[in-house]
């Protein structure tokens, strides 16, 4: 599967101030999907909720995607993540009932897959998507935290919310019930995009305007740029676990068209 | 836990903790703090608790509620913050909320409506987003400039003051110069040449930069001038 249409950069850090680094990330540039996690719980069991949700995510998204390919119906990419995220979810949910110490875990996702010249997003809790387009950029999430909550109540006006101590606490997290109903919509991804994902202990820390002034003026050097963000989060103070993804799209990426064989030969197949 | 001191004239007249989620203060005596003092309505105004934040909110009173020396209907409390009711002083104090880094680890907390943890349907919702910016960072960052000295944009003076600044030409050879809190540091970012620094190549992934270095990058030179003692 070409995935020469994507060009990607992940970094996660501990930070300063922490012990442990309970974020998790995962690229599969092959599949078109980056997933960043921030995981919460007693006693590391946030590192566990975390790396147990990419790692899930990504191998049921591989499966799924075999099945999307070979579908003689209309595409379906939504339903894919949609199914992905919820098996995800439920790993972390049996694994939390299993064992006393991981009881109450948690974490929070956020996921893009490219996929036919656009981007499905997949999102629950506070950890971002926001995309540089035209030299800006521009949040694409609406985070579930108590702050946002607040701000949306008309409780803290988005001024106030900067002195607010609410900024950690999320609302909704993967893991928590056996269901969970993410928030997922596509969108446009068009060739010069660059998506960025990151947890908390980045956008806390760095402005929106610094973020887009480094992902802008070093987007031919994704790496750098990963690296002066987290650095950027670490300088500002680096309370928390810090980690971004950026996603470039090169060039433009549709869905190889099925040939009228595969079409008949996958007909065959499944009527037998 | 968060406490309040109320005082008047330098004396200390009442402490006590922030121990519930709602409180309210004024005259009357059902009144968590009590103040006697005949500008203060009755019920003046009221602290909630709202995750790990404490509003404070005027109660529509007579004469307003003041905070730090000015009148704020509704504020977050900070650790310190000193509210003026009447002759009377009280103050609020969290040293945990002061220490950043006990609230930056992200728990799950019930939200505000109430959610419900029921499946619903797969939504498509256009999500237009205004994200809540980043916190105020409290560290103190050098200044500095950069003065072309030859090349395209000569004599063009450029001041360091974002948190990255790039010279060069994208596509051919770029540099970075990052500000950091311990000083300007230069990186290449692309290119088939690396930048010189006072003629030698760049060694290393970052270098910091001194006052007078003289920098080359793509058809342009430059000098680094920081300001202070580096």
């Amino acid at each position: 599967m070409p995935h020469d249409f994507l060009e990607t950069a992940g970094l996660s850090d501990v930070g300063n101030v922490r012990q442990y680094n309970e974020d998790s990330i995962a690229i599969d540039a092959d599949l078109g999907v980056a997933a960043l996690a921030d995981g919460m719980g007693g006693h590391r069991a946030g590192e566990v909720a975390s790396r147990v949700a990419v790692d899930v995510l990504l191998r049921a998204m591989r499966s799924r995607w075999h099945r999307l390919r070979s579908a003689d119906r209309q595409h379906r990419p939504l339903l894919v993540v949609d199914g992905s995220i919820n098996q995800a979810n439920r790993a972390i949910y049996q694994a939390a009932q299993a064992q006393p110490a991981y009881q109450g875990m948690g974490t929070t996702l956020a996921l893009t897959f490219f996929y036919d010249n656009a981007v499905v997003l997949g999102h629950i809790g506070d950890s971002r998507i926001y995309r540089l387009r035209d030299a800006s950029l521009n949040l694409l999430t609406r985070d579930d935290s108590l702050l946002r909550e607040q701000i949306d109540l008309g409780l803290v006006s988005a001024e106030d919310a900067r002195q607010s101590h609410n900024r950690s606490l999320v609302t909704r997290a993967l893991g928590i019930a056996p269901e969970v109903a993410p928030h997922l919509r596509a969108d446009t991804a068009l060739p010069g995009d660059v998506f960025v994902l990151c947890s908390d202990g980045l956008s806390d820390l760095v402005d929106d305007a610094d973020i887009e002034l480094i992902v802008e003026s070093l987007q031919s050097n994704l790496a750098l740029a990963a690296q002066l963000l987290v650095q950027a989060a670490k300088d500002n103070g680096g309370y928390d676990n810090v980690s971004v993804i950026l996603a470039r799209i090169v060039k433009p990426f549709p869905a190889e068209v099925l040939t009228l064989w595969e079409r008949l030969t996958a007909l065959f197949r499944r009527s037998r | 836990m968060a406490k309040l001191v109320l005082s008047a004239q330098g004396a200390v007249v009442q402490q006590c903790f922030v121990d519930r989620d709602r409180l309210t203060i004024g005259r009357d005596a059902h009144n968590a703090i009590v103040i006697d003092d005949p500008s203060v309505s009755r019920e003046h105004a009221q602290i909630t608790r709202v995750g790990n934040d404490h509003i404070l909110e005027d109660l529509r009173s007579a004469n307003g509620t003041y905070v730090n020396g000015e009148q704020m209907p509704r504020r977050i409390l900070q650790h310190g913050d000193v509210m003026q009711f009447g002759a009377f002083h009280l103050r609020y104090l969290n040293p945990r909320a002061a220490s950043e880094a006990d609230f930056e680890r992200t728990m799950l907390i019930e939200g505000i409506a109430g959610d419900s943890s029921a499946r619903t349907a797969v939504k498509l919702a256009e999500a237009q987003s205004d994200g809540i910016g980043a916190r105020a960072p409290r560290t103190r960052l050098p200044t500095g400039r950069v003065k072309v000295l030859a090349g395209p944009d000569a004599e063009r003076v450029v001041e360091l003051d974002r948190v990255i600044a790039t010279f060069g030409r994208r596509g051919a050879d770029l540099a970075v110069i990052v500000r950091r809190p311990q000083g300007y540091f230069l990186a290449h970012v692309e290119g088939a040449h690396l930048p010189l620094v006072n003629g030698s190549e760049l060694q290393s992934q970052a270098l910091a930069l001194r006052s007078g270095d003289v920098i080359d990058v793509g058809d342009q030179r430059l000098e680094f001038v920081a300001d202070g003692a580096t």
